[in-house]
């Protein structure tokens, strides 16, 4: 944030860039147009920069990062006439992708442990508790499909558009410290 | 439960795996520029480690030990977390396809990390049972998680701070990790044995 480099508490600019919801950026390619909506693809983050020239070469073979990718397109609102192979730079709410993780990762592994935990207190048996362990996974799971589900249902793991990309753009983020 | 709670504390702060082990130094280098990254990557690879070491337990007592195969424990383990990161992988598409296209793109990273392997080598040395296995495996990635976040905040400083241009980039990144290690090292006078 600006603050850690001295600026006034009180300027009305620093206050109302504070009270916007951080995004995290990324770079997503447009691959198809579905009525009033785009088809967007994002592209790989790396650290090599090679993200820019792997989305242009076209081999994806089975199994590779670009095949992965496939996967994970989704859909935006047309609202600025994208065009096929535009690319765009879109934002996801830093809450919602701490939430997102919470949820795919941590809520789990939680009810495994804590099912884990009272299984082996209670029978004291590697096998049993290996059992009670794989069970709780599951509920956890499940657990996380429930959240996931109302994240989703409220739009808050929705993308915005924010700009159009320049061609030199990617979303490699090698920070001059 | 107080065996537990020593374990836990002794596995993430006092035997960091970055700090302490130096282990996962490549993420911890290359995935910390930004604080979002940082948080998706330590999750992510927090699942994965807690799920390996269970079935690395499991195939260490059950097969290796038994069949007197522990020689072949690292490529039996390499195995197994190249398959988590797969079940992983396809567990959260299945489960949630947003939350798959959200956060789905660092789990390929997790297949290459050494401290994935690092972990499940520990584990299987000391005489752990099942559920002190997997409270190990998950305590050692919550301290990766939390170094990793750490380093990731004190980077996003960094960025808005004046470096003497000799210093900038990835040399003031290696002098505040040598830092955070140092301030680690404190936890090392906390007794974990009960």
């Amino acid at each position: 944030m600006e603050h850690s480099r001295g600026q006034a508490t009180d300027d009305p600019d620093w206050i109302a860039a504070a009270n916007q919801p951080e995004l995290v950026e990324a770079i997503a390619r447009v691959v198809a147009l579905e009525g009033k909506y785009a088809l967007l693809e994002p592209e790989q983050s790396t650290s090599c920069g090679s993200c820019v020239a792997a989305g242009h070469c076209g081999s994806r073979e089975w199994g590779s990062a670009a095949n992965r990718l496939i996967g994970r397109r989704f859909t935006l609102v047309n609202t600025d006439e994208f065009r096929v192979g535009e690319r765009l730079v879109i934002g996801v709410s830093h809450r919602a992708l701490l939430r997102a993780s919470m949820t795919a990762y941590v809520l789990p592994l939680l009810i495994m442990l804590l099912v884990g935990i009272v299984a082996q207190s209670l029978a004291g048996d590697d096998v049993i508790t290996m059992i009670a362990t794989a069970i709780g996974l599951g509920i956890g799971l499940l657990a996380a499909r429930g959240v996931a589900y109302i994240l989703s249902a409220t739009g808050q793991l929705a993308p915005y558009f924010l700009r159009r990309a320049n061609r030199s753009a990617t979303t490699c983020q090698i920070t001059a410290a | 439960m107080q065996d537990y709670v020593l374990l836990m504390i002794g596995a993430a702060l006092v035997n960091n795996v970055i700090l302490a082990r130096f282990l996962g130094l490549c993420s911890f280098m290359g995935v910390t520029t930004r604080l979002d990254t940082a948080i998706g990557m330590g999750l992510a690879t927090t699942f994965v480690i807690t799920v390996s070491s269970m079935v690395d337990w499991a195939v260490g007592n059950y097969l290796l030990g038994p069949y007197d195969l522990w020689y072949l424990r690292t490529v039996t383990f390499i195995l197994v977390i190249a398959a988590a990161v797969q079940f992983t992988e396809l567990t959260v598409r299945k489960v949630s396809p947003p939350l798959f296209k959200m956060l789905g793109i660092y789990l390929p990273l997790i297949t290459t990390n050494c401290a994935v392997l690092g972990v499940a080598l520990i584990l299987v040395e000391h005489k752990m049972n099942f559920i002190e296995a997997t409270l190990f495996g998950f305590s050692s990635s919550l301290g990766f998680t939390l170094v990793m976040v750490m380093f990731a905040g004190l980077r996003e400083r960094l960025a808005f701070s004046e470096v003497p241009r000799l210093f900038a980039g990835p040399p003031i990144g290696f002098i505040t990790a040598s830092l955070l290690a140092l301030a680690f090292l404190g936890f090392s006078g906390i007794s974990t044995h009960s």
